[in-house]
């Protein structure tokens, strides 16, 4: 049995921090007394340290199943730079034979992630059956139930997938859920009698405005003025990465910040860079697609704008949570123009497969095309012996529920009563006794001012010499690149 | 891909097709994309741009259209006088690559992923940090990375790249080795983008894009020529062939002196993809490496030059010397030939 103390000991030693973050001591109690626990803990809660920690304390094969080949990249690369080097990913871009080797030695691992497609793949799960799975984790859990019957289906493989590994003790980590959520979650991981660690979802220190625009041009418009004003850094979310591309390029035209695209179209080499040079205070303002945030840990993020508008509530809570970890005040806003939510619907909708579609791919006996997702995903089911009745009829579920979660965004936008109270609402959270921040949203205080919310820009910031301070001869460079090597050079 | 791009690849003098230029750049080698390819002097460009879509190389042809510097036929585009003048001027301020070739026998996409993240290794060695994010590879450049460094840790690493960077840049012109150089990552320095640094330098992405590929075979070929042991052993395993596997495997058999036939049933191949395979060679190795008199008899070869002694080689049609014993493969390799003895710059 771990006792408490053990687990502050190693958290002292190892990540150097005295006292745990609301809910992380909770859940790792839960997990050392064998419960399967299922923790609810807002953006920058500091969910991976459960799993850190209790790999380390236990010295198990902690199994991190997780939606993304960047995020784990990303996460591998953290637990390499804080010394674990016990930590890989198996990942589709492995050839067969990296994959086998790792596979064929997971006894020297203490973290390997995988997505649920590589979970699922025969091989695979043969070999994390003989190796002994000392926790499995569901990361970003949410997904098993916004992502599984339209978009990946191996998600809702996990629940069997977790028998087959002989019932490991499961920690299920997400952000944001509702119950609804957080019931088909376990449902789907068969777990009903998990435990749920839950921590409230609000935000305070995170202002709440939504504003309206006639036209394309306003919405341009007031965005530039925005980015001109607001204290940095920031980030604006698009949903489509041609419009990213294009506002980047008008932001740094316009105003004297910083600014770069990110979205899944980028090499690795540029995504690399973006993401470093924010990190290093070296960009202002990101201008991104949902391929940004999952994985990014940055303090100071001071405003996240939302240029369209995001196809549920869940998804637009996540990506608010980037801004303020550090605590200090920030602002979400949400840039709105009356029909913006048809294109969020067609983007939402897009992803369902329609009624003759499922016909038409039903009738296909041959293996899917590569690169054809609908024929993929139908091709699924078939193969799981789904008739074609159930599809139709789980799909149409589905576009249902899409449809709603788009209508209860759009109640966010439209609503004229307090934004943050719809939100608590939402997630089924109400606040017991807590004020309301003082600043809180748009409607509250209808007549808020950037500057009161200390939001805005000293005068001096962003010139234009900071954005020439790369334009460095070739010679600086290199002497900055390699310490002392230019005398080092001249000695030997 | 832009318009201007599509420019530098079109001629004043003669119908470029417009579906060759784009299966060049997308990577096709089928044997007549190759052969245009060869005539258009733009086999360099072989697989430059994989990613390359039908739309936007119909905006670019639009773009110079509506312009009135290309005269369309069907797919076939030629440059208008006034395009000409307008590809000459372009011609003058451009970036001219110098060293694309070595794309075709060097995987350069791989190897600048490797030295880029080797110059962040060193760098970071030389500030004795080992708690750092390093640049995103794939597994497989990253182990040969790990490998390497194991190797080479204990060698005075940050001098030596040091040195051979500084070497390098020096004899590029000044505003080249400040383009690559603020490409360049490492310790505090997370390295700009290639459209950061093509916005400051005043160069449409298309442009950057082909300088920086340039230059990446530049270094590779400076790497290559090195006698420093860590940076040269970077290039390792990064040949690449100039033609096909399945090709260059008939073409050993064929040197060997095995007739058509007899490879075509060694390997279980059509005689047709055998021919294929022999033409994908001609056009794509110097014309030494390649016997073009095991397959046409020199009294041939004289018949049909002297036919065609006039006529410009994009021209001669092979109805023209159907009454010889010939095949059109054979005139194929006829006019390959021809191209290599003449303006061929292989």
């Amino acid at each position: 049995m771990i006792s408490t103390e053990q687990l502050y000991q190693v958290l002292e030693q190892r990540f150097g921090f005295t006292r745990f973050r609301p809910g992380q001591l909770e859940a790792l109690k839960q997990l050392a007394a064998g419960h399967h626990t299922l923790a609810v803990l807002p953006t920058g809660a500091g969910k991976t340290l459960i799993y850190e920690l209790y790999g380390a304390v236990t010295s198990q094969l902690v199994l991190i199943v997780s939606p993304l080949i960047s995020l784990m990249a990303d996460q591998v690369t953290t637990l390499n730079v804080q010394g674990e080097k016990r930590a890989a990913a198996l990942t589709s871009l492995m050839t067969y034979a990296e994959k086998n080797w790792v596979l064929r030695h997971l006894g020297q691992y203490r973290f390997l992630f995988v997505s649920p497609e590589m979970l699922s793949q025969d091989q695979v799960l043969a070999a994390f059956q003989t190796a002994k799975v000392g926790l499995l984790v569901v990361d970003e859990a949410h997904c098993i139930s916004t992502w599984g019957p339209d978009f990946r289906p191996e998600y809702l493989l996990l629940g069997q997938i977790r028998h087959q590994l002989n019932d490991p003790l499961t920690l299920m980590t997400t952000a944001t859920a509702t119950p609804q959520v957080r019931a088909d979650v376990k449902q789907k991981l068969q777990l009903p009698q998990a435990v749920e660690i839950i921590q409230p979802v609000d935000r305070p220190n995170i202002f709440l405005d939504v504003e309206s625009f006639q036209t394309r041009a306003d919405k341009d418009d007031r965005l530039v003025e925005l980015v001109a004003g607001l204290k940095k850094p920031g980030v604006i979310y698009f949903s489509s990465k041609k419009k990213a591309n294009e506002m980047a390029a008008l932001l740094n035209a316009k105003t004297a910040s910083r600014v770069a695209a990110y979205h899944a179209d980028l090499d690795p080499e540029t995504r690399f860079k973006v993401q470093q040079q924010f990190m290093q205070n070296q960009l202002d303002v990101i201008c991104a697609t949902s391929a940004f945030g999952m994985g990014i840990d940055k303090d100071n993020v001071r405003f996240v704008i939302h240029y369209h508008l995001p196809s549920d509530v869940e998804a637009y809570w996540q990506e608010i949570g980037r801004a303020g970890r550090d605590g200090e005040q920030s602002v979400a806003i949400l840039l709105y123009q009356p029909g913006d939510e048809q294109i969020a619907r067609f983007l939402s909708e897009a992803t369902v497969p329609q009624e003759n579609e499922i016909h038409y791919y039903f009738q296909q006996d041959a293996p899917q095309v590569a690169g054809d997702v609908k024929a993929n995903l139908i091709w699924f089911y078939k193969q799981h012996r789904y008739r074609e009745e159930q599809v139709q009829a789980s799909f149409a579920k589905r576009r249902q529920q899409r449809l709603s979660a788009l209508q209860k965004m759009l109640s966010y936008v439209r609503t004229s009563g307090c934004k943050r109270q719809y939100i608590q609402r939402y997630f089924d959270q109400f606040p017991s006794g807590s004020k309301a921040p003082k600043h809180c949203c748009s409607i509250d205080e209808p007549g808020f001012n950037l500057s009161e919310l200390g939001l805005l820009a000293a005068k001096s910031e962003p010139a234009g010499e900071q954005k020439e301070l790369e334009a460095t001869a070739w010679q600086s460079i290199l002497l900055q690149l390699f310490n002392d090597a230019g005398q080092a050079s001249g000695t030997t | 891909m832009d318009a201007m791009q599509l420019m530098t690849f079109l001629s004043p003098t003669a119908p470029r097709r417009l579906r060759v230029i784009e299966n060049i750049l997308v990577g096709k080698r089928t044997v007549s994309t190759l052969y245009w390819g060869m005539r258009y002097q733009q086999l360099s460009w072989l697989g430059y741009e994989k990613k390359l879509t039908r739309e936007v190389m119909d905006q670019a042809v639009t773009e110079l259209t509506a312009k009135g510097w290309v005269n369309l036929v069907q797919t076939n585009a030629q440059l208008t006088d006034q395009g000409g003048a307008a590809r000459q001027k372009l011609m003058q301020n451009r970036y001219q690559p110098r060293c694309l070739n070595l794309r075709l026998v060097v995987d350069i996409e791989t190897f600048w992923q490797r030295f880029l993240l080797a110059t962040q290794v060193v760098s970071e060695q030389s500030y004795q940090n080992y708690h750092y994010y390093p640049l995103q590879v794939s597994w497989q450049v990253k182990q040969s990375v790990k490998r390497w460094f194991s190797r080479f840790h204990e060698a005075d690493l940050s001098s030596q790249f040091y040195s051979f960077w500084q070497h390098f840049f020096r004899q590029l012109p000044d505003s080249q080795a400040a383009f690559m150089s603020r490409l360049l990552v490492g310790h505090q320095r997370p390295g700009e983008t290639r459209l950061q640094v093509a916005r400051d330098f005043g160069l449409s992405e298309a442009e950057a894009g082909v300088m920086a590929t340039d230059l990446v075979c530049q270094l590779a070929r400076a790497v290559s020529q090195t006698q420093l042991a860590s940076v040269n052993s970077l290039l390792t395993g990064l040949k690449r062939s100039l033609i096909s596997t399945s090709a260059q495997q008939t073409l050993t058999s064929f040197m060997a002196g095995d007739s058509l036939t007899v490879i075509s049933r060694k390997r279980a191949l059509k005689l047709s993809t055998v021919r294929e395979h022999l033409l994908e060679a001609a056009i794509m190795l110097p014309k030494e490496q390649f016997d073009f008199q095991r397959v046409l008899p020199l009294k041939l070869v004289t018949e049909v030059q002297r036919r065609f002694v006039d006529t410009p080689l994009d021209e001669w049609q092979f109805k023209q010397v159907g009454d010889l014993s010939i095949e059109f493969w054979q005139f194929r390799l006829i006019e390959i030939l021809r191209s290599k003895q003449t303006d061929d710059q292989h």
